[in-house]
C-alpha cells in the first residue's frame, strides 16, 4: 500500500529525509578520512542548532510575512539595528529596547504594504536601507563599543542541563509561532489572507490588519534574533544581519510554504532551518571550498523545489 | 441526416480513479446546434474538454470528421476547427481587447505584432457580435463580466470554428446580448457549423438547440430532438428522480402599508457614477430582487451596503440604525448583522486552494474563540452543522474547496454567512453555473430565511428566478432603481420593458 501523505506534508517529508541524508553523507566522509564519526554527536549537533536558532527565528517571522504571500527584506536591518540598540542603552532595559525596535520596523511595515499599498519587496527593503543608513550614523561608521549585557550572553551562550539557552528561546518562539497560526484566529486569518485576500476581505476579516499584525511578528523575531547573536558574539556591529536574509527565505520556502502565500506548516520552517544549516556546516567539515559551497547550496535549494512542485499541478 | 461531425466512441476518463467519463459514445453533427444537459459532475465538462483537446481520455476514441483524432494541446484543437469558450474565462485581464481576440495568431508584418491590422480585426469581430462600443484598445479588466463574455465570444469566431463549444457561455450575459448570441448560433448553424452548447437555463437551451443530450455521473443518458420531451422529463433524465415544483411557495402579499418599519431602508445612494440615487427598504421577512441589465449598479449597490466601497453618499438606515457600515468586517459583526455573496464565487467568495472548513469558519473566528484561540470543539461543530445544513456533498472537510463541484462551492459560501446567522442577506447572482437541483436548494433556503424574518436582496440575471422567488423586485437602469414590480406586475415582459426603461404599462 502507498504511505498517504497529504501535499502539505511532503516537503516536510523530502527536506527530513534530506537532512537525514546529508548527516549519512557527512558521516560517510568524516569516517572515510578520519575514522571518527563527530556529525553524529550529541555536542556537534547542540552545537548546531544553537546557531541554528538565529536562523530559525528569524525565518518563524519570516514565515508569517510569506504566508500572505508578502515577503520582508528589511529582517538584516532590524536585526542589527535592534541589536545595536540594545547594546547601546544596555542594562535591564537593553532587551526591552531591541523588542521595541522591532516592533516599531514591524508596524511601519505593515502600514507601508497594508495602508500604502506599497509592495513589500520594495517597502522592506527601503526600510532596510533606511534602517542601514540610521545605524551608520548612530556610529558613525565605526563599530560600536558597546558590549552585550549579562543577560544577552546569558541566552545566546549559557547552557541548562546542558543545552544551549538559545535553543530553548528558538523552541519557545516556535511554540508562539506554531499556536499563533494554528490555534488563533489571527492565523487563519493569516493563512485566508495570503489564499486569496479579496474573499477574505469580503468574508469580514480585517485584512490589514492581519498583514501588519505578520509584519509586526516578523520584526519581533528579528530583533529577539538580534538579541541571542549580539550575545552570541558579545557584541553588536554592522551587518551582523545580512547573511541572515536569503537563508531565512529559503528555509520556509524549503519547508514547503508557498511562496505566493496561503499554504504552508510551521513544522517546515524549523526542518527547512536544519536543512540549511547542516547542509553548511557538513559543507565546510568537508573542506569544500566556499565557490563549491555556494553553487551547492544554490543547487539544493533549486532542486528540493522542483521535486516539491512535480505533480502539484491542478486538474481543474 | 448528416455525417457526425464529431463522434465519440467508448470514451472514458478518470481523475484520480475517479470516473468523470464512463464509455461515452456521443456524435454531434454539422449544421446543429446540440445542447448538453446535466448537472455539475456529471460530465459535461470533461466532454468537451476532450474534444478541445484540453484533457486526453483514459480510454476509447475520437473521431472527426470520419477520421480519429487525438489532440496534444489545445492548440491543435483549434487548427482543426474545435474552438471552445470555456466557463471561466480565458481573456488575459491585462491586455487589450484587440490583443485578446488575437491572442493565438496575431497578424504579423515584419515578424512584428500589427497593432493596426489587430485592431481591424478586432472591430470587424465585435461588430459581428453587435458590440461596437467596446473599444478594442480598452483593457479587458476595465470591462464588465458580461462585456468579457462578448469579446470572449468574439474571440472563438475569429478562429472560424467548424465546432464551437459554448460552456455556460451566456450565464452573465444581459438579455440583449444573449439574443445576439442565439442570431450568431442560428447563423454559424446555416453555415454548417456544430455548436455545442452547455448551459443551466432550460429556457435557453429549449430556444436555441435542435438536438439535447443528457449526461448524468459521467454516462451519456439520451440524446434526442428538441420537442421530443417535456421539461419536466428532462429535468427527471437529468437528475434521475422527480423534482417538485421549482421555487417554493411565497407567502400572501403583505400591503404596503403594513408592512412595518424596514430593516434595510435606502434612499438616494449614490457612488461615482455608478449609482445615482437608489431609494429600496427591505422589510424583515422579504425577498426584494433587484432585477436590470448587467452593470446598471447592481453589484455596487450590494458592495456600497456591505461597506465595501468608499465615499458612497445617501441615507441607509440600517436595523434603525443611520449609515452604512464601514467594512466589511463591521458590515457582520453590527448590531444588525450583514452577509454578502459576492458575485464571483472563485475569486472573491472562497479561498479555493484552502479547506472547506476553513472556508465555511472564514467570518466566524470570532463567534468559536474563547480569547484568541480557537475552541477546537466549536469550529469542528460548526462546520459540521455548516455541511449539513446546506447538504454539502464532500469527502472530508479537510478538503480543498476546490476540489467540490460549482453549486457545492457555492453551498460553502452561503454557510459561511448562515454560521454569522445574518439578519440582512445580499446575494449576488448567487445561482449563476451552478446546476438544477441546487439552484433548488438555494431558492428554498432563501423563502426559509424570509420564514425566519431576515431580510434578503437578490440580484439575479435570470429573469425566471426573479419572478419565482422575490417578493418584489426593484429594476435598476443607469444606477437607479427606475420600476418596481410586484404582485401580477412581477411578469417577465414586466421585468424586460423596465431594464430597458421603456415603461410598456404608461403607454
Amino acid at each position: 500500500m502507498r504511505l498517504a501523505v497529504s501535499p502539505e506534508n511532503k516537503p516536510i517529508l523530502i527536506a527530513s529525509l534530506f537532512v537525514v541524508a546529508i548527516l549519512f553523507a557527512g558521516t560517510a566522509y568524516t569516517l572515510s578520512t578520519t575514522g571518527t564519526a563527530p556529525l553524529l554527536s550529541p555536542g556537534y549537533l547542540l552545537q548546531q542548532l544553537q546557531t541554528g536558532s538565529f536562523l530559525g527565528i528569524c525565518a518563524a517571522g519570516m514565515m508569517m510575512v510569506i504566508l500572505l504571500g508578502h515577503i520582508d527584506l528589511s529582517v538584516p536591518w532590524t536585526l542589527t539595528a535592534a541589536a545595536m540598540t540594545a547594546t547601546a542603552v544596555g542594562g535591564e532595559w537593553a532587551l526591552p529596547t531591541a523588542l521595541a525596535v522591532g516592533l516599531s520596523v514591524g508596524l511601519l511595515n505593515g502600514f507601508g504594504v497594508a495602508f500604502l499599498r506599497i509592495p513589500s519587496m520594495i517597502f522592506t527593503l527601503g526600510v532596510d536601507t533606511v534602517l542601514r543608513g540610521l545605524m551608520v550614523a548612530q556610529t558613525g561608521g565605526f563599530a560600536p563599543q558597546d558590549s552585550a549585557t549579562p543577560l544577552m550572553l546569558y541566552l545566546a551562550k549559557e547552557r541548562i542541563l546542558g543545552i544551549p539557552v538559545a535553543i530553548f528561546v528558538w523552541a519557545a518562539t516556535s511554540i508562539v509561532i506554531a499556536v499563533i497560526l494554528t490555534r488563533t484566529g489571527f492565523g487563519r486569518s493569516i493563512y485566508a489572507t495570503g489564499s486569496r485576500e479579496a474573499a477574505a476581505f469580503l468574508s469580514g476579516i480585517r485584512t490589514r490588519l492581519v498583514i501588519v499584525g505578520a509584519f509586526v511578528v516578523s520584526g519581533l523575531c528579528a530583533a529577539t534574533a538580534g538579541i541571542l547573536l549580539a550575545g552570541y558574539s558579545a557584541k553588536a556591529y554592522q551587518g551582523m544581519g545580512n547573511s541572515f536574509l536569503l537563508p531565512a527565505i529559503a528555509a520556509v520556502v524549503l519547508g514547503g510554504t508557498h511562496i505566493l502565500g496561503g499554504r504552508g506548516r510551521y513544522a517546515g520552517t524549523v526542518v527547512g532551518v536544519v536543512l540549511i544549516v547542516l547542509l553548511n556546516s557538513v559543507l565546510s567539515i568537508m573542506q569544500m571550498p566556499e565557490a563549491g559551497r555556494q553553487i551547492i547550496y544554490g543547487a539544493v535549494i533549486i532542486g528540493m523545489l522542483l521535486v516539491y512542485g512535480r505533480n502539484q499541478r491542478v486538474t481543474s | 441526416m448528416s455525417q457526425p461531425i464529431v463522434e465519440y466512441r467508448g470514451i472514458s476518463k478518470y481523475f484520480a480513479g475517479v470516473r468523470a467519463l464512463e464509455k461515452v459514445d456521443f456524435s454531434c453533427r454539422a449544421g446543429s446546434i446540440h445542447g448538453v444537459l446535466g448537472e455539475n459532475g456529471a460530465g459535461k465538462s470533461t466532454l468537451i474538454k476532450i474534444m478541445a483537446g484540453v484533457l486526453r481520455p483514459d480510454a476509447g476514441e475520437m473521431l472527426l470528421d470520419g477520421r480519429p483524432v487525438s489532440f496534444a494541446e489545445p492548440q491543435a484543437a483549434a487548427d482543426a476547427g474545435i474552438v471552445c469558450m470555456f466557463q471561466e474565462l480565458s481573456l488575459v485581464p491585462d491586455l487589450s481587447v484587440a490583443d485578446n481576440i488575437s491572442i493565438a495568431r496575431p497578424p504579423r508584418r515584419f515578424g512584428l505584432i500589427d497593432r493596426r491590422a489587430q485592431v481591424a480585426r478586432a472591430e470587424a469581430l465585435l461588430a459581428r457580435v453587435r458590440c461596437e462600443d467596446i473599444d478594442p484598445n480598452a483593457l479587458v479588466r476595465e470591462l464588465s463580466l458580461s462585456r468579457r463574455q462578448m469579446v470572449e465570444i468574439a474571440k472563438a469566431l475569429g478562429r472560424d470554428p467548424k465546432v464551437l463549444i459554448l460552456d455556460e457561455a451566456t450565464s452573465a450575459l444581459t438579455a440583449r446580448d444573449v439574443q445576439t448570441v442565439y442570431d450568431l448560433l442560428a447563423e454559424l448553424k446555416a453555415q454548417g457549423v456544430a455548436s455545442l452548447f452547455i448551459s443551466h437555463r432550460m429556457h435557453e437551451v429549449d430556444q436555441l438547440c435542435d438536438t439535447l443530450s443528457v449526461f448524468r455521473n459521467g454516462r451519456h443518458i439520451e440524446t434526442f430532438a428538441k420537442g421530443d420531451k417535456s421539461e419536466r422529463d428532462i429535468v427527471r433524465l437529468m437528475i434521475g428522480r422527480d423534482v417538485e415544483a421549482q421555487f417554493p411557495p411565497k407567502p400572501a402579499p403583505v400591503p404596503a402599508a403594513e408592512r412595518g418599519a424596514p430593516l434595510l431602508s435606502v434612499q438616494g445612494l449614490a457612488w461615482q457614477n455608478r449609482l445615482n440615487g437608489i431609494d429600496l427598504a427591505v422589510h424583515p421577512g422579504e425577498i426584494v430582487g433587484l432585477g436590470g441589465l448587467d452593470g446598471q449598479g447592481q453589484k455596487e449597490l450590494l458592495l456600497a451596503l456591505f461597506g465595501v466601497l468608499r465615499d458612497v453618499e445617501g441615507a441607509v438606515v440600517i436595523g434603525g440604525r443611520k449609515g452604512i457600515p464601514g467594512s466589511p468586517a463591521a458590515a457582520r459583526s453590527g448590531r444588525t448583522r450583514i452577509a454578502l455573496v459576492p458575485e464571483d464565487r472563485k475569486t472573491e467568495g472562497l479561498m479555493l486552494a484552502m479547506p472547506i472548513a476553513d472556508n465555511l469558519l472564514a467570518a466566524s473566528f470570532a463567534r468559536i474563540s474563547r480569547g484568541p484561540f480557537i475552541d477546537p470543539a466549536r469550529a469542528r461543530k460548526a462546520v459540521d452543522d455548516g455541511i449539513e445544513r446546506l447538504r454539502i456533498k464532500t469527502g472530508s472537510a479537510s478538503d480543498p474547496v476546490m476540489t467540490l463541484s460549482g453549486g457545492n462551492q457555492q453551498k460553502v459560501v452561503i454557510a459561511k454567512w448562515l454560521m454569522i446567522d445574518p439578519d440582512i442577506v445580499l446575494l449576488n447572482d448567487p445561482t449563476r453555473g451552478i446546476d438544477v437541483g441546487t439552484k433548488q436548494e438555494i431558492y428554498r433556503l432563501m423563502r426559509e430565511l424570509a420564514n425566519a424574518g431576515k431580510a434578503i436582496l437578490f440580484y439575479s440575471s435570470d429573469y425566471a428566478e426573479l419572478i419565482g422567488c422575490c417578493d418584489r423586485v426593484s429594476v435598476l437602469y443607469g444606477g437607479r432603481v427606475v420600476s418596481e414590480k410586484e404582485g401580477d406586475q412581477l411578469t417577465e415582459e414586466g421585468l424586460i420593458a423596465a431594464s430597458l426603461n421603456i415603461d410598456v404599462e404608461a403607454a
